[in-house]
């Protein structure tokens, strides 16, 4: 009758697993209800959600505010840049967006193009504020019905990386001063790479990747890729042109290596020197040191071709679903006071976007011994200060992702110069 | 007692009635019953996320804007020129193939090896499921760097051996072949231990009796293994279909800069998820209207290569018992 | 020979050792060789752990351990530099994973069981319905979900990334294949002659007899699970987090990510699941697997 399946010990194994799953839903279900629990908190308590995506360098300017502002305890989360807009996005739209958002530069023409999401801060004196920071920086965090939704924090600012030895070898000036010489244009910097590479030692380029160049040359034009009122002239304006065939040019000659810039490659290239030049914002430096150690004392910086020039730098903004509107807002005025972005300056080397600071001595004074003792505070604010940038429009990154793209394909040997151009222009339009 | 004696067989009728009811009952709802668990937590985050997006590709809807309006099957006209679109089905195409078909063989064959008296048996078992233990984010670092075009580990060997550098990010087929072997790398140990698991059950004495019957390894591995394994053989080629054409994760981790997804310079290894998530998130434009019409094209398309799929797989001869 | 009457002699083990499907030398090499190219991507990334950043991208690679794994370590679980708590981003994958494994396995032999050897109108539809949801591309369904989500007030807790994976059309899809094949009717016959209804049937016939398939579920399950980043990225936070959410926030140091530390990250990640991997899986794997079935 009963067979051998029936066997009590096969009763018990399967009274255990289901044991472990009611066990399990129910440890589940409580940690869910403690966890519900302690959310609610003490409800005359705020807390603060910032949201950014890498370290700003803001934790002892958190435990400076909460001691002067009792009963407020800010919670800073971060995610790698990609993830945190995107999020942003979603968020925007389906709710869950936190008090404090960091947007940045890449992406603040989208979203300054949808103010109606955000608080706009003159309600909380940002116009007195206008004059702390650099116009270019205070205005492109301006929406076009003239909310203030962002306030500026650091700019990347720009200048010309170079490494002192392998110019020595190819018969180039190795002095900063001699070296910003060279190149006053970037028509004279495609020139000088020809220089380079006549004696280049083997395998080296005169710079990394056609893309950085040719941003940093974009990021020069006024206007580039928008104008004034918003609509995309790409396509029509000749210094996007310019700045591509002068690319092009460059290319064709071989200074470029043909990196994708934050890629595998691109990163080994620091190592083992298999380009001369990079464009580089402030917060390359660090980015520099942590790749190529080795390095040390062989790099030097030069002034950048043409006026100044900027890659990088954010905002931090009050999403309108933020529960706590002017105590976010407070904030944010605080974390980019002139105290704060000295202090971050101090810290984490991260450029401030206010003249006064970028005069002062700290900054001014400021050198780097990794760059053979460059005076880098002064190079990288007289670059700010000097800039007169881009307009940017809302969809900014998408132009420059096709633009990239296409620079890339002539690189990678994949479509001549002006195929790739024909298909950007087609790229331009779809994107609208 | 004459009235007990004539009273039992009645209740002992009655108990057999209620109990063949109860059986009946039993066989007919308890069905229902089993299935429901999967059924009632599908329809609530299944169901309502698939009539969201069926909805949502019926009308313009861009994710940072507050108001949409209903555009009809404008977004699916609209999909149907658009050139990117297509090259994103031929991509997903190419890629599935490659890395579908050879890794579903190889399964076959390293489970079958497996299946063999072996030493250190459960050793080599379990070594092909550490590919599923790496987390995909070290996966992806460690790809890339094995294919980088100028220092990547592939690109030293085929150096000293004489080949030479090939751009495998940059070139079409490169690209495929790159992530065909990521995905082969990645799924090859578990198709393998679906087959294993299945073999196991296959009775030593079928083999025994080929075995009498003169066949040798080959013979017994396609008379006696592929038929029993039948079942398992659909179940994977259906699921690696499904899998393969809806591959995102491992060509979004290859690309040397994420975020916009447009699966490398000339759009070489971009399959269709990646040109929805460019199209809904990784853009500015957060079309969100026409990455759901893309949803739905993908879901189309994967039904119809399943089903075909399905078709072929079933002409294996079924065990005749 | 038919299946029933092998089973019905169940004393007649293997008589005759498998002379006849030993293996050759050659099948130890490719077995080698397969093992150690499974092996070799985790091997590396414990050997990039080991090196302070710039080792990812050093040239000719990197191959062997250097020293700095400890100072990684250290910096990982210091919630003040890393700013995410590791401990809890372990314990809450381990819940997560733990509890999606047990209901998948669970649920997905019990609606494997129906679709397979139960008799009810609609069985071949709702199959195919079944089928047809795993169809459905995992990317778009983020908004609306995430939208459920917040309706059910879940995001940022445990339940957001458990509850829409309790169940697994891959799971009763597999189950279901294996029924199919593992489980003769006759068996199941013979125990409804001895009277038992439905649910005797499964527990005494069924779910012994899916053990192999049912742990290897459970195993990829829980890997997947403990895995899985694209999810709980979004609607988890660092405060909340799972492991894969804890090694997305090293990525970020604003423009220069740590490679070292985002794999020492990913490496400590990986040791829960190599442990469960190696005890679990010896038992389940190496044990089950040699012919309990058949017993």
């Amino acid at each position: 009758m009963s067979t051998k399946l029936f066997a009590p010990h096969h009763w018990r194994r399967k009274k255990s697993i289901v044991s472990i799953c009611v066990v399990a839903g129910l440890v589940g279900a409580g940690y869910a209800a403690t966890t519900a629990a302690g959310k609610t908190g003490k409800t005359q308590d705020v807390t603060l959600n910032v949201s950014l995506f890498g370290d700003f360098g803001y934790h002892d300017l958190y435990k400076q505010y909460e001691a002067s502002h009792p009963g407020i305890t800010i919670k800073e989360d971060i995610q790698d840049y990609a993830t945190h807009h995107s999020n942003l996005a979603k968020h925007l739209a389906v709710g869950g967006a936190a008090d404090v958002e960091a947007i940045e530069v890449g992406f603040i023409a989208q979203f300054a193009a949808q103010p109606q999401q955000f608080v706009d801060l003159r309600q909380y004196g940002a116009s007195s504020l206008k004059k702390r920071w650099l116009p270019w920086k205070y205005q492109q965090g301006v929406a076009s019905n003239k909310a203030v939704i962002g306030l500026g924090t650091d700019v990347g600012s720009l200048a010309l990386c170079y490494r002192r030895d392998l110019f020595k070898k190819a018969g180039l000036p190795t002095g900063r001063a001699a070296v910003s010489r060279l190149w006053p244009t970037w028509k004279r910097f495609i020139a000088a790479g020809q220089r380079f590479q006549a004696h280049a030692p083997k395998g080296v380029k005169f710079f990394d990747s056609g893309s950085n160049v040719y941003n940093a040359m974009i990021g020069q034009a006024t206007p580039a890729y928008y104008d004034r009122n918003g609509k995309v002239i790409a396509s029509s304006n000749p210094s996007v042109k310019a700045a591509w065939n002068l690319t092009m040019k460059g290319i064709a000659k071989g200074e470029s290596a043909g990196f994708a810039a934050f890629s595998n490659d691109w990163n080994t290239g620091y190592k083992n020197g298999t380009f001369a030049t990079v464009t580089c914002p402030a917060w390359m430096m660090g980015y520099i040191q942590g790749q190529a150690p080795n390095t040390a004392g062989k790099w030097d910086i030069a002034d950048v071709p043409g006026d100044g020039g900027n890659w990088g730098g954010s905002y931090l903004a009050v999403p309108k679903q933020s529960q706590h509107q002017s105590e976010a807002a407070d904030l944010v005025k605080f974390l980019t006071s002139p105290a704060s972005e000295a202090a971050i300056f101090k810290q984490t080397g991260n450029l401030p976007s206010q003249p006064a600071l970028l005069k002062s001595r700290a900054v001014v004074g400021f050198k780097n011994p990794f760059f053979n003792g460059a005076p880098v505070g002064k190079i990288f604010a007289a670059s700010a200060l000097k800039l007169r940038p881009q307009i940017l429009g809302p969809h900014q990154g998408d132009i420059q992702q096709a633009a990239s793209n296409a620079i890339q394909r002539v690189e990678q040997h994949k479509q001549s110069p002006a195929k790739s151009w024909a298909q950007f222009l087609k790229d331009v339009k779809a994107i609208g | 007692m004459s009235n007990g004696s004539a009273a039992v067989p009645a209740a002992a009728a009655r108990r057999r009635g209620a109990t063949r009811r109860l059986r009946r009952l039993d066989t007919k709802v308890s069905p229902y019953l089993y299935i429901a668990p999967f059924f009632v937590l599908f329809g609530i985050f299944g169901i309502f996320p698939l009539v969201y997006t069926a909805y949502v590709s019926l009308t313009d809807r861009n994710l940072l804007e507050p108001t949409s309006h209903f555009i009809g099957l404008a977004n699916y006209a609209e999909l149907f020129h658009d050139s990117y679109f297509w090259n994103a089905v031929e991509n997903t195409l190419g890629i599935w193939v490659i890395s579908t078909i050879p890794q579903l063989l190889l399964a076959l064959a390293i489970a079958h090896l497996l299946n063999r008296s072996l030493r250190v048996r459960t050793f080599f078992r379990m070594s092909i499921l550490l590919p599923q233990v790496t987390s995909l984010v070290a996966v992806a670092l460690i790809f890339s760097q094995l294919f980088g075009y100028r220092y990547g580990l592939v690109n030293y060997v085929l150096n000293h051996v004489g080949i030479g550098n090939v751009n495998w990010e940059a070139g079409r087929l490169s690209s495929w072949v790159a992530l065909s072997t990521m995905v082969t790398w990645r799924w090859v140990g578990y198709n393998a231990l679906l087959y294993l698991a299945s073999m196991q059950s296959i009775p030593e004495e079928l083999y025994e009796a080929a075995a009498v019957d003169g066949a040798r390894s080959w013979k017994q591995f396609v008379h006696v293994t592929i038929p029993m394994l039948r079942p398992t053989i659909i179940f994977t080629v259906i699921v690696s279909t499904i899998g393969g054409l809806q591959l995102f994760t491992e060509p979004y981790l290859f690309q040397p800069v994420k975020g916009a997804a447009t699966g490398g310079s000339g759009r070489q290894y971009q399959t269709v998820s990646m040109y929805l998530y460019e199209k809904a998130f990784g853009s500015s434009q957060f079309k969100f209207g026409y990455a759901s019409a893309i949803a739905w094209c993908l879901f189309l398309l994967i039904a119809v290569i399943a089903f075909v799929n399905f078709l072929l797989v079933r002409r294996i001869r079924a065990v005749d018992a | 020979m038919s299946v029933l009457a092998y089973r019905a002699r169940p004393h007649a083990r293997r008589i005759r050792r498998r002379t006849y499907r030993r293996a050759g030398p050659l099948t130890y090499l490719f077995l080698v060789l397969l093992a150690v190219g499974s092996a070799f991507p985790l091997y590396w990334s414990f050997v990039v752990a080991s090196h302070d950043n710039s080792a990812l991208g050093a040239y000719p690679p990197v191959l062997t351990p250097g020293g700095h794994l400890w100072s990684n370590i250290r910096r990982l679980f210091d919630a003040g530099i890393v700013n995410v708590d590791f401990w809890t981003a372990l314990a809450n994958s381990a819940i997560v994973a733990g509890v999606v494994t047990i209901c998948v396995v669970f649920f997905s032999a019990l609606a494997g069981f129906a679709f397979a050897k139960l008799d009810f109108r609609g069985r071949k539809t709702l199959l195919l319905v079944v089928i047809a949801t795993m169809i459905v591309p995992v990317q778009l369904g983020v908004i609306p979900l995430y939208i459920e989500m917040r309706h059910f007030g879940w995001i940022d807790h445990l339940q957001a990334v458990i509850a829409p994976f309790v169940v697994s059309a891959f799971g009763v899809f597999l189950m279901r294949q294996y029924i199919v094949g593992a489980v003769p009717d006759e068996l199941i016959d013979a125990s409804r002659v001895d009277g038992c209804h439905t649910a005797r049937v499964f527990w005494h016939v069924v779910l012994p007899a899916v053990r192999p398939v049912a742990a290897v579920l459970g195993l990829l399950t829980f890997m997947n699970t403990w895995n899985d980043f694209f999810w709980p990225l979004i609607v988890l936070t660092p405060r909340n987090p799972t492991v894969q959410v804890a090694v997305s926030t090293l990525a970020g140091a604003a423009y220069v990510p740590d490679y070292a530390l985002i794999l020492t990250g990913t490496f400590i990640s990986i040791l829960p699941l190599l442990v469960v991997f190696l005890v679990l899986g010896k038992q389940i794997i190496g044990g089950i697997m040699q012919g309990a079935v058949k017993g």
